[in-house]
């Protein structure tokens, strides 16, 4: 069943992808991700020397900041920046540079819906660009409810502020988009059908969860396809952006 | 923290000593001379009021919002402007998150300074009841990139976003005139910020012994020079604001040469930021192009839809404002603006060949697209075809106002003369008729025949 969303998508259409690499020059790691008019810059400084009290020193710390784009940080800008550091706690190899601190700094350049994910995007390119050492990539969607309770993919910031509830979810990036095709061999579940991060805001029942979560791993494996390019075409002098329409 | 100490960079002697050697010679290390500014683009956003500068390896940008509130109580009938500026850690790790450190309040100082007490934003236009409303503008700055000299990147970043911003219309309505309606840019198109002048700052460092002056340092030249100087200067001349917050002393003629060199350089770079404006606000580029569309096809289908609406004063003489200001500005950049730095000495004899150069420049990048733009025409032909259709078939120079289209027709050919090198009569006609015909299109469809017949005479050869 096709439904006309807003911007004339269908329910599992994202919108157009963009990233860019190595904008920035002091920074040591840098990336904007860019989803339809969502757009989120981040830059990655690292590893440091010296810890926050209260961390473990065995272990790498990292630090996120986030910036709005206008206005002082408050609460909502507290709990991205904890929810961004504790998935990005499970995706970087902490036991390779213990007792440093890596900040991640994510700005805000516009706001159109599915923030978060994007912001994860864009720091997880950012880590790639700084060349932090990573057990693998997150990528991040968000689904919603819609009115007639099925789902729909990357909501705009209208369709998000409408719907009932809407969940961001963040998967480890798919290993067949880095494997050589042939040497694939799945025996026991594959490790991108775990989830990392799951926020959920509104009330949805348990069976719409699951369909959301159902969803969002597939549209992981596109999304996983995507990052691989964006990654490979860069050369090391250069910073192109990578564009891609997605329609799953 | 002290950890914090372990991670600053250090600037060695070597650098240092080097740095000032070179400079024995005229020689920076980035190649350039003294007095040359790095290289300029100016990008905008999709929305009114985002603008992001990049000066060299200095990356700023620039939001402006507005918002109604009270005004304060010895100023009951002017407007308010604020700006904040964030020095993200993001731009240089000794940034601290929180609390702006010293630097951060004395960039947001100067060019509070050379807004605000030159009078370059008229307040008072930003009034709707006095005593009550009046429009509070919020400028954030925020600093992504610290290649040195952030002040004059940051003042350029607050610049474009104010040039490009737009503010609701709003208009008193309910019982007894008191109620204000602010509307929607659906239903009223938004109104600009009036600006009177751009004040632009330049900054100098004196570095070496014998303080050699240099024009916007980079960041490696910040750390070993001994002072530093912004002088706020606009086009017309007028000092506007001088920031020189200790370091070591210089002469006065050492003070004076500067302030010439930088009414030289303000002359340029208000160029440079008026062409990225006006180029941003009509041209075609991926980034602004679904945009300006959808924001002309609600302008059209508007304008269709009403027949004959007062215009508003204030409104219509802005709209002049703007369409004397791109007559004048003949020469038109591409989407992106890329300027290159030039002399102190020649700037006027080398900026006209810029011109010519950034002009073909500007025309050869966009071979191969949709549509080839000859920049001169385009920049003419979409001022006046946006402005015919702003106000709503009363412009200033026109005689003929039966359709919105022979409208931009009639308009485009007076302004023609002023802009094109060889007006070819024949195939303007042609071009009316081909219009005409089309029927419902947008506005970049509308355009798009001139276009292409503009590139004959400039020997293209590509067929419409």
């Amino acid at each position: 069943m096709e439904v006309d969303r807003a911007d004339g998508r269908t329910r599992n259409q994202l919108r157009s992808l963009a990233c860019t690499r190595g904008t920035l020059n002091r920074a040591h790691g840098s990336a904007t991700w860019s989803q339809g008019e969502t757009k989120v810059f981040a830059a990655v400084f690292g590893p440091k020397a010296g810890m926050k009290k209260n961390e473990n020193p065995e272990k790498a710390c990292i630090e996120v900041i986030w910036k709005p784009k206008t206005g002082q940080i408050g609460k909502p800008e507290k709990e991205y920046e904890m929810i961004l550091k504790t998935t990005l706690q499970s995706i970087c190899l902490l036991t390779v540079n213990p007792n440093t601190t890596t900040s991640i700094i994510v700005q805000v350049v516009n706001d159109d819906g599915a923030l978060l994910p994007c912001a994860i995007n864009a720091a997880c390119a950012a880590l790639v660009d700084a060349g932090i050492p990573l057990k693998h990539l997150a990528v991040a969607i968000c689904c919603c409810l819609a009115d007639g309770g099925y789902v729909i993919l990357d909501p705009c910031k209208l369709e998000e502020q409408r719907t009932k509830a809407f969940a961001y979810l963040v998967f480890p990036n798919s290993l067949a988009s880095v494997r050589r095709k042939g040497l694939l061999q799945v025996e026991v579940e594959p490790v991108e059908h775990g989830i990392i991060t799951s926020v959920t805001r509104g009330v949805m029942p348990v069976e719409d969860y699951l369909r959301c979560l159902e969803r969002g791993r597939a549209v992981s494996a596109k999304l996983s396809e995507f990052l691989r390019r964006s990654m490979q075409l860069q050369a090391p002098s250069e910073s192109p952006t990578a564009v891609f329409e997605t329609h799953s | 923290m002290e950890q914090r100490l372990a991670n600053t960079w250090q600037m060695t002697v070597n650098e240092k000593k080097f740095i000032e050697t070179a400079l024995l010679s005229d020689l920076r290390v980035d190649g350039r001379r003294p007095f040359d500014y790095r290289r300029l683009i100016i990008k905008f956003g999709r929305e009114d009021g985002l603008s992001e500068v990049q000066l060299g390896h200095t990356h700023v940008m620039g939001f402006v919002t507005s918002q109604l509130v009270q005004p304060y109580r010895d100023r009951p009938n002017e407007g308010t402007l604020a700006i904040f500026t964030e020095f993200s850690p993001m731009a240089d790790p000794s940034f601290e998150a929180g609390r702006p450190g010293e630097s951060a309040v004395e960039l947001g100082r100067i060019i509070d300074r050379g807004l605000r007490e030159s009078r370059a934003i008229d307040t008072e236009s930003l009034c709707v009841v006095a005593g009550k409303f009046v429009w509070a503008i919020r400028i954030d700055l925020h600093i992504l990139d610290n290649g040195g000299n952030l002040v004059d990147a940051a003042n350029i970043a607050a610049l474009a976003a104010l040039s490009t911003f737009r503010r609701p219309e709003c208009s008193l309505g309910g019982k007894d005139a008191q109620e204000v309606i602010v509307h929607p840019p659906e239903t009223r198109e938004p109104l600009p910020l009036i600006i009177h002048h751009l004040p632009i700052a330049v900054t100098f460092a004196f570095l070496g012994k014998d303080n050699i002056v240099v024009v916007d340092p980079t960041h490696y030249e910040e750390a070993v020079m001994g002072g530093r100087m912004t002088a706020t200067v606009n086009m017309n001349g007028d000092v506007c604001a001088i920031q020189k917050a200790g370091g070591v002393g210089v002469m006065h003629s050492v003070i004076m040469q500067c302030l010439r060199i930088a009414s030289v350089k303000a002359a340029d770079m208000t160029t440079k930021i008026k062409n990225a404006v006006s180029t941003s606000l009509y041209a075609y580029s991926p980034q602004v192009e679904s945009y300006k569309t959808e924001r002309s096809q609600r302008m059209i289908k508007r304008h269709t839809s009403t027949a004959a609406v007062d215009v508003s004063e204030p409104s219509h003489k802005e709209i002049n404002v703007l369409l004397r200001h791109h007559l004048e500005r003949s020469t038109i950049r591409s989407g992106e603006l890329i300027a290159s730095s030039s002399n102190a000495m020649e700037i006027e004899t080398q900026l006209s060949e810029q011109d010519e150069k950034q002009r073909d420049g500007g025309a050869r990048t966009f071979i191969g697209g949709p549509s080839n733009w000859d920049p001169l025409s385009k920049g003419v032909d979409s001022d006046a075809l946006k402005v015919s259709l702003a106000s709503r078939g009363a412009v200033r120079a026109n005689t003929k106002l039966e359709e919105s289209k022979i409208e931009n027709l009639d308009v485009f050919e007076q302004s023609h003369p002023l802009a094109d090198v060889n007006p070819v009569p024949p195939l303007h006609e042609v071009a009316a008729i081909d219009l005409q015909t089309k029927g419902e299109r947008t506005l970049k469809d509308a355009v798009k025949p001139k276009h292409k017949r503009k590139k004959k005479p400039s020997s293209k050869t590509d067929a419409s």
